[in-house]
């Protein structure tokens, strides 16, 4: 049997019948193998990328030493592991002081990532790969202009004196840092001993980083989590970077909902194609009965027939697959994550078992079908198989399709959610189809003859008719939703990070600092978002009780009722926030008795605030109640300051206010930080450019990841759509010729067509607006956190081009055989 | 070879039970030839699908090479036909991605019997299509796609070949050039044949006439003699 199914595909593929199948099979296989690589790649460079803000793969934070038996444990294990201890202290030269955060390192920093270290402020910095030997140190540029110091210097570190070293441009660790006020410095672990700085009682984190291979990593990580107490905490890259968080997470279900997509994809031109398949081998399959082969023998022949179109197709698209990935991320090296990783073996394997488990889900019910053929259909060509139950069909296929999903994903909830609008497009497709039936009833009255003729066509073979609308439109879906979540990821990418943005802050300005700061920005042309006060309180009350009788112990630890805030006042509700319940106040009811306040949504869920509740604050000594008048959320990814808690206007007059500015300053222009630092000492410069620039080249690369993905889904589906219109070019040259064969004028021919092929392009086209529209704000709302959006400019586009795309195609496919003789054409089929 | 006993075959439509063949009862022996003849809707083509196992009696039974085919099940019968059925068809039904070769090789893969390819060779070289071994059915013409199925037909050396309506699709000329490698191979070979045909010509190169009205059998005839028929026929061309 095997000789002969060899033989049988042999004639076949020479006859090209199973040309169509094998090229949507390899197209699906193709897709999967590249998409899956693809993103698992561009998806692995990434947390490579967020390691590098953390400066490793994972921190271990604890407030005591750390068992030397545990770091032991993982350097055993083959994890590169650095101690580090960090605390805060004072630095001093001469009469100048500065608070500061230390980082004392006992090895290797950073373990991923590089630190940029110059030799005066505000300049450019080299890439270092080493912690700083004993007895010197690392500094910010600002604690240079407070102390008063150069590199070469001296200062003062407890007992004993470092050398400074290098000013640090940019470091692992500050995205998640960035408005801790107190600069940071870097220093040898040694040097704390030696410094005696550290007393009985002090608070000293103890950090590991951690770095190695995942395979190493994770079982390490997972058995530290089995180990830790909970003052213990593990971060892992991503985690480390708040304002990189929300987008990667982002980018990653898309990446992940392409390859979801690419399955969807691939069943359906297979399904298509097989459909096709089965049924020109109706023929072969009641001669071959007729001729005395039995049931079970021709199922034979056609599932190793399968089997083979199968292997060759994964095998060709496993081939181009690999070919594409590889040209795709070669060509667009430039804008991927550095250094761009290797292929794994795992997306590969997924790529081309996906290819054949869809095969075989969407495949197998029609070529089953093949040997059920009544052999008696030699005589009686009408004779069909006795159709399977659908039933089996679709929890065939959608079983298959869940799985694959489920594989590729590892998320039921995508999975869940694309199921269900599979079963809604199904109920769509039905209706659409119904609705074409009544135009088809309405034009056959109105229009020309050639048009009714077209219609009369689709409404002539109904099941075909709409199982071509299905792939279509569902193709349009996809795409659809492709492109629709790509741009609103891209537009929301851009909002967090608009041109512009200010990139340096200025903590700690005093009042009367206030007007001489302003004329320095004013001539060196800096334009600010306003200067805002800011008082350091801390909350010591709720509703007429102390926060122990308040609060349960739980909410005792909250670390905003545990240290003093950055309080303010406003008019208007700051940029990236938004009301969320309650009112923001209006300056009508500005400063009555008590004043109102606004409380970030977070904070007041964790300590079970209401609006309403009387919130008691120690300023100063002094103590001043509000009342909760509202709440907001706050957009913590948006490099902003933010505030937890801001009172009404007037609300907190009468306090020691300095205050805090923002600005972008380009690089160049970085000069008007030493002026500022000069003539206000005492004023704290935060620097966000370096990290943000880094975040924003992260976002750039992320969106060229998600751009050419979205480009090869879209490429898929014009295959899909080409595939499909291959199937059904031959049922259009035989009808066409038979029109001709009639006596009908080439004209005539045309005509009746294009109107088949425009109609069929519209129903697709509305079905993939419909169904498009319906996908994208599912996804939006379930996977990826937007409201709803409707999207009316597409709604002409989609079946514009659907129109557009099937109508071209469809003709160009037809249009030269058309020429051929009638005769010649009718022997054929 | 052949026998059927009271053989009845009726249909439902919409409602009602339509009689298509009533009570046929017939015996055709070893290397006999017998046409079926009668207008359309005479039940012709049902009786052939009956008598070839394509299709199942309502009533009575059918004996091929001995086996009770109305006792068997699809796949038995198909056993049946493998063994001992070859076919002719109206519209041919050679397979359209097979060249002339492999459609001829086919039955003998069927059989798994060797020498698929010479036998086939030499068996369109007998209908005279030497040249056209590697053609597909659409690059040959009527005349000549039939004469590929007359050597299918007899590629797995059958001992009953059933054909229905085998000159139906075909001008005189081609449809005498069919009927008469019909008739020669089956002389040659020994072959059982049973025709359907509402061509009285045709009908009349066989030994008997079996002619069906309503779905009864009116009249089952011996023809004079099939070399007198032959004669005739080969006189007239």
């Amino acid at each position: 049997m095997l000789n002969m199914a060899l033989r049988t595909f042999r004639r076949d593929w020479k006859a090209g019948e199973v040309k169509v199948l094998l090229f949507a099979l390899t197209i699906a296989v193709m897709a999967m193998v590249a998409i899956g690589s693809i993103t698992d790649r561009v998806h692995r460079a990434m947390g490579e990328q967020s390691s590098e803000f953390l400066g490793a793969d994972y921190t271990f934070e604890s407030p005591r030493p750390i068992d030397e038996a545990w770091i032991e444990r993982g350097r055993n294990d083959g994890l590169e592991i650095t101690r580090s201890q960090s605390f805060a202290t004072v630095l001093s030269s001469g009469d100048n002081f500065q608070l500061v955060s230390v980082r004392a390192l006992d090895g290797k920093f950073p373990l991923k990532g590089t630190i940029e270290i110059a030799e005066k402020p505000f300049t450019q910095g080299v890439v270092q790969q080493a912690q700083p030997k004993a007895g010197t140190i690392w500094l910010e540029p600002r604690i240079l202009g407070v102390l008063g110091v150069e590199v070469g210097d001296t200062i003062d570190f407890g007992s004993i004196q470092l050398t400074v070293d290098g000013v640090i441009v940019a470091a692992p660790g500050q995205a998640s840092e960035v408005f801790n006020v107190a600069p940071k410095v870097l220093i040898h672990i040694d040097d704390v001993e030696k410094a005696n700085i550290v007393q009985e009682g002090s608070r000293l984190e103890h950090i590991l980083f951690i770095a190695g291979e995942p395979a190493a990593r994770e079982p390490y990580i997972q058995w530290l989590k089995s180990q830790k107490n909970p003052t213990q905490e593990i971060t892992g890259g991503k985690e480390g970077t708040p304002a990189l968080k929300a987008a990667l997470e982002r980018a990653e279900t898309f990446l992940r909902l392409a390859s979801l997509i690419s399955v969807v994809l691939a069943g359906v031109a297979i399904a298509v194609a097989a459909g096709r398949y089965s049924q020109r081998h109706f023929d072969y399959s009641a001669i071959y009965r007729c001729l005395g082969m039995q049931i079970r023998q021709v199922h034979k022949l056609y599932l190793w027939q399968l089997l083979m179109i199968g292997l060759i197709g994964s095998g060709l698209g496993l081939a181009l697959g690999l070919g594409l990935q590889s040209l795709i991320i070669n060509q667009f090296s430039d804008y991927l994550p550095k250094p761009m990783v290797g292929i794994s073996l795992a997306p590969v394997i997924t790529g081309s078992l996906s290819g054949l488990v869809v095969l075989l889900g969407f495949a197998l019910p029609s070529f089953l079908q093949i040997a059920k053929v009544p052999p008696l259909r030699v005589l009686r060509k009408e004779l069909l198989p006795r159709a399977m139950s659908s039933w089996v069909i679709y929890l065939l296929s959608i079983g298959v399709m869940a799985l694959l999903m489920w594989w590729q994903s590892n998320s039921l909830l995508l999975v869940g959610i694309l199921l269900a609008v599979a079963v809604v497009t199904y109920l769509l497709i039905r209706l659409i189809a119904w609705f074409i039936f009544k135009i088809g009833v309405w034009l056959g009255k109105r229009g020309s003859l050639p048009v009714r003729f077209g219609v009369g066509q689709l409404k002539q073979y109904p099941a075909f008719t709409i199982s071509q609308i299905s792939a279509f439109g569902l193709a349009f879906i996809i795409m659809l939703s492709t492109v629709l979540l790509r741009s609103e990821l891209l537009s929301e990418w851009q909002s967090q990070l608009p041109e512009g943005a200010p990139n340096h802050f200025l903590v700690n300005v005093q009042e009367q600092e206030v007007e001489p700061l302003e004329s320095i920005l004013q001539e060196s042309d800096v334009s600010t978002k306003g200067i805002y006060p800011m008082v350091r309180g801390r909350v010591i009350g709720l509703n007429d009780m102390t926060l122990e009788e308040a609060l349960d112990e739980n909410q005792q630890r909250v670390g905003a009722v545990r240290r003093e805030l950055n309080l303010t006042w406003m008019a208007d509700v700051p940029e990236a926030n938004k009301v969320t319940q309650g009112e923001w106040w209006s300056e009508s009811d500005v400063a009555d008795d008590r004043a109102e306040l606004s409380v970030g949504e977070e904070l007041a869920q964790r300590l079970g605030l209401e609006i309403g509740d009387v919130l008691k604050f120690s300023i100063g000594g002094l103590e001043v109640e509000g009342e909760i008048t509202n709440l907001r959320s706050i957009q913590w990814d948006s490099f902003q300051p933010n505030f937890f808690i801001i009172f009404e206007p007037g609300g907190l007059d009468g306090f020691p206010a300095s205050y805090i500015t923002s600005f972008h300053l380009p690089v160049e222009d970085k000069g008007v930080l030493n002026q500022i630092l000069r003539e206000m000492p005492t004023v704290t410069i935060i620097e966000l450019d370096a990290i943000m620039e880094q975040v924003q080249s992260i976002l750039d690369q992320v969106t060229m990841a998600v751009e050419f993905i979205m480009l090869f889904v879209l490429l898929a589906g014009i295959a899909v759509l080409y595939a499909v219109l291959q199937v059904s070019r031959e049922e259009r040259l035989l009808s066409a010729t038979l029109l001709k064969a009639l006596g009908a004028r080439k004209k005539f021919i045309r005509a009746s067509i294009l109107a088949e092929l425009i109609l069929l392009g519209a129903f697709s086209g509305v079905l993939g607006v419909i169904g498009g529209e319906l996908l994208v704000n599912i996804l939006y709302s379930k996977a990826f956190d937007i409201d709803l959006v409707l999207h009316p400019w597409y709604w002409l586009w989609v079946p514009m081009i659907s129109v557009g795309f099937i109508g071209i195609v469809g003709w160009l496919g037809l249009r030269h055989l058309l020429n051929q003789p009638a005769h010649q054409v009718l022997r054929e089929y | 070879m052949l026998r059927t006993q009271e053989l009845t075959k009726t249909v439902n439509s919409q409602g009602q039970d339509l009689t298509i063949l009533s009570d046929v009862s017939l015996t055709v022996n070893e290397q006999d030839t017998v046409a079926i003849v009668g207008v359309s809707g005479s039940g012709k083509s049902t009786l052939l699908s009956l008598l070839a196992g394509l299709d199942l009696p309502s009533g009575g039974e059918v004996h091929l090479a001995g086996e009770p085919l109305h006792q068997l099940d699809e796949d038995q019968r198909a056993a049946v036909r493998a063994q001992n059925v070859g076919f002719v068809f109206q519209s041919f039904h050679l397979l359209p991605g097979l060249s002339a070769l492999e459609n001829v090789m086919l039955p003998i893969e069927l059989k798994e019997q060797d020498r698929a390819k010479e036998r086939a060779t030499e068996l369109l070289e007998k209908v005279g299509l030497k040249d056209r071994l590697q053609h597909y059915p659409n690059q040959l013409s009527g005349g000549e796609q039939q004469r590929v199925a007359i050597a299918r037909a007899f590629a797995s050396e059958p001992k009953i070949l059933f054909a229905d309506e085998p000159t139906g699709n075909l001008d005189t000329k081609n449809g005498n050039k069919v009927s008469d490698l019909l008739f020669d191979l089956n002389k040659q070979l020994g072959t059982t044949l049973v025709l359907v045909t509402h061509d009285d010509r045709l009908a009349e190169r066989c030994q008997r006439i079996v002619r069906l009205e309503g779905g009864k059998v009116v009249a089952d005839n011996a023809v004079a003699t099939q070399t007198e028929a032959t004669q005739a026929a080969t006189a007239e061309q």
